[in-house]
Formats: structure tokens, sequence, C-alpha cells
């Protein structure tokens, strides 16, 4: 715990930790103001004309859809850029830095170091999406409310179910996230440039993101982490859809162990030459 | 500022060199490849306990490659490095708890004060003491910057705080890598008197320099490398040739030349810069200066050349072609020295 805390004490040094959450918090309240001041909304300008839309036009009446429309709205982009960000800062960072010699000639195991920084990524990342969850609380009540909702399969979820349902897709989404981080993390032990293992981590993530709009990529979206970033609005239904979900999540714990363990293994034989 | 503690009965169970003294720190055919590029080659060099250990060359010539083994940050190639009874690259993190000191220069986190940059980093190897940060700052003269963010530090105060953090843990072993470059002359100063210091009271230091005179102020021992490769090792006073010539200074070099050239045995007489330096025997400095009156030769001043020994053979050992021709060694010396 020791070493955990230690990584995550450097991280609430750096400012861009808090200009990350500051946009996370910012977010839920644009989307509230936008919703509050116009007539139209995503969905009237011919876009995402898909599940998300529902929650999208719940907004004017209840504001307990702006958490879910915030989720929607940046689980394919900030949250992945501020994940990669994350995961990229642990050992490339530092590397440029040259700090990391300066923590690697202290007694601590590579291994212990590598997990503690993986660990120390994920809870700023899972930070991140706490604050912008009670953001969207916060603003969406104070515009339109907090209400019951209506599910996809057509019932009601009271306000207390809806808030579970809620925390359960933001534990979701943390989880896709990890993926991301643990790609980043990968990228961070090859290179000693935070910004290259940022833009590899990135550059992949849209990559894969822009496979799905191509049939002729079809066969590979059961493998991409990013088939699963929306798979969370299936716990929006009654009965709870479960096989997605649980395919999902099991995808992405292959990417999450896959792309830490081969963290874990460049790191630990790599030559610290900065 | 604490004494160094270390286990006797550890050391009685360590092999013994320098006149019956445990080797603390040892390297054992350590081999460094980058590529095609030998860095360090075979290398075999023993520490004893209490020894101040001139590690001496020409920048690029591996030094900084071997600490970097030493301190487990690149693995070696072939060969491996002991600290204590402790071997490395596969006992890392035991052989780190007995050593301190830096790599290159000293990093640190410049978004945090002094303080707090070294509580983190020596909190990795146990409890840290505010007091204890407070009497290392003091002992390198940076108890009044202790609040201060390090982003701020200078070159030489980051030096000073690498010091400090070396000396956090009281470790056996302390590892300096070039500790003076870029301090000022008092900065110099205090830092060569502080391990001058440590030596006395029984902490191991390692001093990598490439400061001739550097390693004669404070080593007892050094080694002396050249293209990845040990040269000369031994007692800094057994390597250093003796040396009985002077330098001398008059108001008339050209005049001063041809009475010293013609007195001095041939070859024995030299220019060095402004200087004439000229090997003395029994009773020649007094008859030089009495020829040179004579001559109506102001003689401005007659100094022992004390430093033209070991800097000679210095030079002389790691000359280039010399080296290449005597170990037949490929080319060498990457790593980063600085």
């Amino acid at each position: 715990m020791g070493a955990i805390r230690r990584e995550f004490l450097k991280t609430l040094f750096q400012k861009r930790t808090y200009i990350g959450w500051a946009g996370l918090f910012l977010v839920p309240f644009l989307i509230t103001i936008a919703f509050r001041f116009s007539s139209g909304g995503p969905g009237s300008r011919g876009g995402q004309q898909d599940v998300g839309e529902q929650f999208f036009q719940g907004i004017r009446t209840n504001g307990m859809y702006v958490s879910i429309a915030a989720l929607l709205a940046l689980a394919t982009f900030l949250l992945p850029l501020l994940s990669s960000m994350s995961g990229s800062y642990t050992i490339a960072g530092e590397a440029e830095n040259h700090t990391l010699r300066s923590m690697l000639m202290q007694p601590i195991r590579r291994g212990t170091f590598l997990m503690a920084k993986w660990f120390a990524a994920n809870l700023y990342v899972a930070i991140g999406l706490v604050i912008m969850g009670i953001a969207a609380l916060i603003a969406g009540g104070a515009v339109f409310g907090l209400h019951s909702i209506t599910l996809f399969s057509g019932q009601d979820a009271g306000i207390a179910h809806a808030l579970g349902l809620i925390a359960a897709s933001y534990l979701f989404v943390f989880f896709a996230m990890m993926a991301v981080v643990s790609l980043a993390v990968f990228f961070s032990t090859l290179t000693n440039s935070s910004l290259t293992a940022v833009a590899a981590a990135l550059v992949l993530t849209i990559i894969f993101e822009a496979l799905q709009a191509f049939s002729v990529f079809d066969f590979l979206q059961p493998y991409l982490f990013t088939s699963h970033f929306s798979d969370w609005t299936n716990l929006f239904r009654s009965p709870v859809t479960w096989s997605p979900i649980i395919k999902a999540l099991i995808d992405l714990a292959v990417w999450i162990v896959g792309m830490s363990g081969l963290a874990y293994w460049r790191f630990r034989r790599k030559d610290i030459l900065s | 500022m604490s004494a160094s503690t270390y286990d006797s009965a550890l050391d009685a169970q360590l092999p013994l060199g320098c006149d019956g003294r445990p080797i603390v720190l040892s390297t054992h055919g350590l081999t460094k490849d980058f590529k095609r590029l030998r860095a360090v080659d075979n290398l075999d060099l023993s520490v004893c306990r209490g020894d101040v250990f001139g590690f001496l060359g020409p920048n690029g010539c591996g030094k900084t490659t071997t600490i970097r083994m030493i301190f487990g940050l690149t693995y070696p190639t072939k060969g491996y490095v002991q600290v204590l009874d402790h071997k490395l690259p596969r006992d890392r993190v035991e052989a780190l708890r007995h050593l301190g000191g830096f790599v290159d220069d000293p990093m640190f986190y410049g978004n945090m004060t002094a303080r707090r940059n070294l509580r983190l980093f020596g909190e990795m190897n146990g409890p840290v003491a505010e007091e204890r940060i407070t009497e290392v700052l003091e002992a390198v003269g940076l108890a009044d910057r202790g609040k201060s963010k390090v982003g701020g530090y200078s070159h030489g105060m980051r030096q000073r705080l690498g010091i400090a953090l070396a000396l956090i843990h009281n470790p056996d072993i302390i590892v300096l890598d070039e500790p003076t470059s870029g301090l000022d002359p008092q900065g110099m100063k205090d830092v060569r008197e502080l391990i001058r210091e440590l030596g006395a009271r029984g902490t191991t230091v390692f001093l990598s320099s490439h400061l001739l005179h550097e390693v004669e102020l404070v080593c007892n021992r050094a080694v002396i490398m050249s293209k990845g490769r040990v040269i000369v090792q031994g007692l800094v006073s057994e390597l250093h040739p003796a040396s009985h010539a002077v330098k001398v200074l008059t108001g008339d070099q050209s005049k001063a030349w041809e009475i010293i050239s013609a007195m001095a045995a041939p070859g024995s007489a030299r220019h060095d810069e402004d200087y004439i330096v000229v090997d003395s025997g029994d009773g020649f400095v007094p008859e030089m200066v009495r020829r040179l009156v004579a001559g109506d030769v102001d003689v401005l001043a007659v100094v022992p050349a004390i430093e033209q020994g070991l800097e000679d053979m210095f030079l002389e050992l790691t000359a280039e072609g010399e080296i290449a021709k005597s170990a037949g060694a490929p080319p060498a010396g990457a790593g980063g020295g600085k």
C-alpha cells in the first residue's frame, strides 16, 4: 500500500491531474446548460441515432439522464484520452523527467513499482468518473430535478434503482478504461517520451473505434476493447441483458491482464538509461 | 551526522582484501554491450570496508555504465556486481538497502519541496524521521532551503540534495557519480570535506570522477579505467609515481631554460605552459637557484610539481592509441558519462 500511496501522492502534485478532473466536472454542467437553453439535442442534428438518444431526449424532463448522457458523450474520446495520459505517464513520464532512475535506485521491486503505478493511474481515472457522476447529478438535479427513469424495455426504475444502474454503468466504463490505461502503461514501458506513449495508446484506441464503422472488419469486433465501450447500456433493460455485459467484461479483462502482463515483462528487463 | 553502522558479523563472512579488510563492493567480469558497442569490458574491481575509492577515467570510458549496473538500473551482458553478500542483478532489492548515492545528475520531483522529496525517496528504504531530514540537509548546507521546491534549485543544489538523500539511511556504501560536477569552488571544497568525513566515520565511498586532483585529495584507493577496462588499481599513494619534479618560474624564461637545461640530465627538463618543469635530485634546487641568480635571472617561484606524476601516468594510460594497442579492445565508452 505504501507504494500505491506514494505514486498517488505524486499524481496529486501534478497540475494536469486537476485539469483532467476539472474537465470531467465541467462536462455535465455544459451538457445541462446546452439542454436547458436549446430546443434541439444531439439527436435533432441527425447524429447519435442509437439507444443513447432516449437518454439525451429525456434530459429536459429528468436530470438523472445527465449522468448517463455524459457517460455516452465522453466514453469514446475524453475518457480514453485521460486514461491514455494517466497510463502513459507511469514509466515514460518518469523517464522523461529522469526521476525513473532515482526511484529505481531505491530498494523496490520493479514489479511492485509498476503495479503501484498502474493502480495509481487507474485510481486517477476512477476518481475522475466519480467526479463526473457527482457533477452530473448536481447539475441535472439542480436544473431538471431527479426523477425515476424509463428503461429501454419500457418499465420505470425508481430513483434508488436508477442510481444503482448509473453506478454500475460508471463501474463498467471504468473497467473499459482500465484496458486503455493498461495499453498506455505497456506503451509507456517502450519509450522515454510520455507524449509518444499517449499518442500510441490514443491512436490505437481511435483506430479500433474507427474499425467499428466498416462492416468488412466485423470479424474483429469481438476482440476490440473499444467494441464494448457502450455495452453498459444493456444494464438499462429489465430484465438486464447479462450476456453481452459478461462477454464484454471477459474481453476487457483479457486486454487488461494481457497489456499489464506485457508491460511487466518488458519493464522487468528494461535497461534504465534515462 | 551519524556514523555509519554495519554488521560486523556479516563482515566476518565476507572475503578479505586490502590489508585484511572485508570487500563490500566488487564487480566480477562485469561486461556491458550496447548493440555492437562494448561499454564495460570484463571489469573486476574490489572496494573494501572504509575505502574512499576513486573510480577514475576520462569521459565516456564506462564509469557511469558501471555505476548503473551497481545500482541495478542496467543489466550486465556478462558478470555480476556483489554488494556485501548480495549479487546483482539477482538480489537487487537487498543490495540497494545497503547502497546510497546517485548516477549522473541526481534528479528529484521539481514540484515538491526538498524535504518532501527526501521523505518520499527515503521512505522507500524504511521510516525517515523529520529530524533525520533536517540533519542531512544541514550536512550538505541546504537546511535553509528545505522547504523550497526543488524545481527552483540550481544544478549545484541538486547535487547537494543528492548527497543528502544518499546519507539519509546511513548506508554501508555511498556511490557518487561526479559529485562536484557543477559546483562552485566553495561547494567543491565542502563536498570533498564531506566525503573525507564520511570516510573517517567508516562509510565506504565509491567516488566516480574524471578529476585526478579530486581523487588524489579524497581517496585512499583508486582504479583508473579506460575504454571500459581497468588499467590500474591500487592505493592512490602507490598509483602516484614518485616525482621530484619542480616547476620554475623566472623573470626571463628563455635564459632560465638555457641555464637549467645545461645543468639538468638530458630529457629531464621540459616546458609546461608558463613554467619550466625539471626533475630534481639531491641539492639540485639550491644549485639551480644559485646559477639562475648568478646569471642575473630573477627567480619568481620554485614549486613542487606534485600532480605531475599521476597526471602524466593518467594521460599515458588512457591515451587512445596505447590502450587500443595494448588491450586490443573494441571501441567502447557508451552509457552517458557526464
